[in-house]
Order: C-alpha cells, then sequence, then structure tokens
C-alpha cells in the first residue's frame, strides 16, 4: 500500500490488515487486466465486423486492396502515434484506465486530461493505488458522459441540428481545443516555467519556420514531451 | 432509396446503438470495480465522489463538442456510425481526416454525401476501424506487462532511500510530459498564426483565433485558481477546467468577428 493512502480510511476497511488490503488490490488488478483484455477483444471484433456487416446488408462488402491502399497513407502515421500515445499514456492513466480510454478513445481532448485534473484535485501520485483507482473512476466518468451527451444529442438531432450548426456558433465549436489547451496551460506552466519555456520555445519556432509540421501536431507531441522530460530529469538530478 | 437514407435506418441505428450500449456496460463494470476496490484498501470515499462529480462535469463540454463531430460527419455517412465512432474508440480531430483520406482511395473527390456509394462507405468504415485500433491491440497485448514494470521496485542505489531513483521521478516525467503536450498545441497555434497563412514563413497572416482563445481559456484559468485560492474553496477546482473552456469558447464566437 502507498503512504498516499487515506488517513481516515472507511470503517469497513480499517478491519483489514495491509497485508490483506494489498492481497486485494492485487486481486482487483489480476481481474482489472483479465477484463480488460476480454473487453478489448470483443470490442475489436465488434468495431472491425460491423463495416463487414453493414456492407452486407448494403449489398457491397469492404474494398479491401483500397481500403490496404489508405492504410499505407495515412494508417501508419496513426500506427505509430498509437505506439506513442500507448507508451506514454499507460503511466500516466494506469492499467484499468488504459483498458477503457483505448476503448472509448477520445485521449488527448478528454480522458487525458480529465483524469489529470482528478488526479490533481485528490492528489494521487502517479503509479500509485490511488492513481490507479481515480484514473479509472475518471476515465468511466467521462465516457459515460460522452455516450449518454451523444445519445441524447443524436435522438435530438434533427431539431437541434439548426441551432448547433448555426454559423454564430461555430467559432465556439471549432475553438474546443485552443481553449482546453490554454486553461491547462495555465495550470502545468504555472510553477513549472523553468521546465515549460523551453519546449515551448522549441516548438514554437519549429512550427514557425517548418510550418508543413503543423499539420502534424500530434507526431510533434513526441519531441515536445521528450525536451520537457529531459528538463525535468535534468533539474531533478541537479536538486537532489 | 439513397445510400444515405439506408445508412440512416434503423438496423444501422441498432447496430451502432447495441455496441455503444456493450461499452457503457464495460464503463460501469469498470467504475463500479474501482469504487468497491477503492472503498476496500481505504480511500477516502470523498475524494472517490469528488473525482466522479469533477470528471462528469469535465466531460459535459468536450462531449457537446464531439457531438458537433457527429453532426458533421453524419451528412455523408449517415448519423449512426459516426455516432459509434466517437462515442467508441474515435477521436474528434482524426475520423474526418482518416474518412476523407479513405474516400479518395475508393475513388471519391472527398468526403461527401453526393458520391457515396454502399461499397465507399463500407470501405471507409473499416479503415476508420482499423487505423484508430491500435492502442487497444496493444493494450490487450501487453498492458499487464508494462505495467508491471512500471510498478516493479527499482533498485536501491548507494545514498537513496524509499522514492529515490526514477521512481520518486515518475511523477515529474508525467506532468512533465503534459507540459510537453501543451507547449506543443500552444506552439502549432503561435505557429499558424506566424507562418500558416498564405504569405508563408514570418508573414503572421495566419489565424489568429486559437491564440487567442488559448489566452482567454489561461486567463480564465488564473481566475478560476485565484477564487480558489483566495477563498480557500477546493470546489472550485472541479470546475475549472470545463468553467475556462466555457469562457474561452464564448470568446471565441466574439474574436471570430473581430479577427
Amino acid at each position: 500500500m502507498d503512504k498516499n493512502m487515506n488517513p481516515n480510511p472507511n470503517p469497513e476497511s480499517s478491519v483489514l490488515s495491509d497485508e490483506e488490503k494489498q492481497a486485494l488490490y492485487e486481486k482487483y488488478m489480476r481481474s482489472t487486466h483479465a477484463l480488460g483484455r476480454l473487453f478489448s477483444i470483443l470490442v475489436l471484433i465488434m468495431l472491425l465486423g460491423a463495416p463487414f456487416l453493414m456492407g452486407s446488408l448494403l449489398g457491397a462488402l469492404p474494398d479491401l486492396s483500397a481500403a490496404g491502399k489508405a492504410f499505407l497513407g495515412v494508417g501508419l502515421v496513426y500506427l505509430i502515434s498509437c505506439i506513442a500515445e500507448y507508451l506514454i499514456y499507460v503511466p500516466m492513466l494506469g492499467a484499468g484506465g488504459s483498458y477503457l480510454a483505448f476503448i472509448t478513445g477520445n485521449l488527448i481532448n478528454m480522458k487525458v486530461p480529465c483524469a489529470m485534473t482528478a488526479k490533481d484535485i485528490v492528489g494521487a501520485k502517479s503509479g500509485t493505488t490511488e492513481n490507479e483507482i481515480i484514473s479509472t473512476l475518471s476515465i468511466a466518468t467521462s465516457s459515460l458522459v460522452t455516450i449518454v451527451v451523444l445519445a441524447v444529442g443524436v435522438m435530438l438531432l434533427i431539431p437541434l441540428q439548426p441551432l448547433l450548426q448555426s454559423p454564430a456558433l461555430q467559432p465556439a465549436f471549432d475553438c474546443v481545443v485552443p481553449a482546453l489547451f490554454g486553461a491547462m496551460a495555465y495550470k502545468y506552466f504555472r510553477g513549472n516555467m523553468k521546465i515549460a519555456v523551453w519546449p515551448l520555445a522549441v516548438m514554437s519556432l519549429l512550427f514557425i519556420f517548418v510550418p508543413g509540421l503543423i499539420s502534424s501536431v500530434s507526431m510533434m507531441i513526441i519531441p515536445g514531451g521528450a525536451i520537457a522530460i529531459g528538463l525535468a530529469y535534468w533539474y531533478f538530478k541537479k536538486g537532489r | 432509396m439513397s445510400v444515405l437514407s439506408r445508412l440512416n435506418s434503423p438496423v444501422f441505428y441498432l447496430i451502432c446503438g447495441g455496441i455503444i450500449a456493450f461499452v457503457a456496460v464495460i464503463c460501469v463494470i469498470f467504475a463500479v470495480r474501482a469504487y468497491r476496490a477503492g472503498k476496500a484498501i481505504g480511500m477516502d470515499v470523498t475524494k472517490m465522489k469528488r473525482t466522479i462529480i469533477a470528471s462528469a462535469t469535465f466531460a459535459v463540454l468536450p462531449s457537446v463538442g464531439i457531438l458537433l463531430g457527429v453532426i458533421a460527419l453524419s451528412g455523408s455517412l449517415g448519423t449512426p456510425w459516426p455516432w459509434l465512432r466517437l462515442s467508441v474508440i474515435g477521436a474528434l480531430h482524426y475520423e474526418t481526416q482518416v474518412a476523407d483520406v479513405a474516400a479518395r482511395s475508393v475513388g471519391l473527390e472527398g468526403l461527401s454525401a453526393s458520391g457515396m456509394t454502399a461499397q465507399a462507405f463500407s470501405t471507409i468504415a473499416l479503415l476508420m476501424s482499423f487505423c484508430i485500433m491500435w492502442g487497444m491491440v496493444f493494450c490487450t497485448i501487453s498492458c499487464k506487462a508494462y505495467s508491471k514494470k512500471l510498478n516493479a521496485p527499482k533498485p536501491k542505489k548507494e545514498g537513496g532511500g524509499k522514492g529515490s531513483g526514477l521512481m520518486a521521478f515518475g511523477d515529474q516525467a508525467m506532468t512533465a510530459m503534459f507540459i510537453g503536450l501543451v507547449s506543443t498545441y500552444i506552439g502549432s497555434y503561435i505557429g499558424s498564426f506566424v507562418s500558416g497563412g498564405e504569405g508563408g514563413v514570418l508573414s503572421f497572416t495566419g489565424s489568429l483565433l486559437p491564440l487567442c482563445v488559448a489566452v482567454v481559456g489561461a486567463l480564465a484559468m488564473a481566475v478560476f485558481i485565484f477564487l480558489k485560492e483566495r477563498h480557500k474553496a477546493e470546489w472550485i477546482d472541479s470546475f475549472s477546467v470545463a468553467g475556462s473552456m466555457l469562457i474561452a469558447m464564448t470568446a471565441a464566437i466574439f474574436l471570430g468577428k473581430i479577427l
């Protein structure tokens, strides 16, 4: 058990010894992996099967050679991006959170900031049991909210469409991501400016002098993150 | 009956809605298990409830944005498929791009309702699924081993105690990674304005809107943090990100008219 645990635990849990709690947590993690794998495989089968099922209902199955060509064009970029996301986000989100986040998607624009915010609110540290639980709760909740909002929205799609697609509101919804990252920038840069200034300067200059990279911003997260982590490590070593 | 009408038929809603319902059940199972496990190992129930409330409030605004993505794609792919894609596994900024490339690969001029055929749709749908499934695949194959490796106790170094070495650095590394991620996006907004316009490098003719919206979002967050610290009101944290986004998005409507 990490020392980050609640000093005033639940009455029910207080009767358990540390060893029993550890055993419970290990059992929880084992079943998380088992369920995570099972559900991921089932969702994969459904998602890959749906186009064939829909195609058969339409009387036209997918053109596999065209799909293969298109994959070589755009899919490889996303394959590399997915590898980077996997390596970066699993330590952030924990195992349960990662299974859910990769099943439900929208990682950059929702799940990761949402889990990080929840983690900050409760003061959980990465790699702890508390972070594992908080992250899973956060991602499950945000996924359910998205599912409900989308389901309600789809039901109301026809009457809502004129309002939501009104040109007056378009700039607001086109700017969801800048609005999010502006807010997160203040939250994370504050108190970490000696680290933040360098990736911000380097990435800005890179995008200014090689504007072609702007369309590959999701790939550029890798060098941006590497600079920040490198600096953080340097300060960490220096401060020890 | 046109392809689009067939794509919006009840059976398609049933297929996509069924998969979404299954994923919703998965989320409920994971949430309940995590809550019970947290309680059993002695976590503060208040903290877990705060997490649920904060995450729910946080998710509302981005979800509305995602809903707009469904609406945007529904004109060419029907409503059920974009509804599925953006509820499960997909990402708002990704779907349109892949759908467009897939449409071109099957001979269409781009993603549009007018040229859509049954085979074009099923090919586009397959590619959309295939391109972004890898995170899930890697999780299935190696999340257990990767997590084990991350949580494995590192050998103690001379002069170090508990919490020394890379494990102690882990939390700072995650914060740093997020700083790098945010810096990259903010840098792209600066680059878009300075060199992303028709005039090219250093022409200052690109769109200033994303950068201004990000600045408004940052200022709004500064106010939320100030209020939280001034009044020692921790609850403000639950609404600070969503509130800042809402303020910045509202500002975008007005800024869009000026810029």
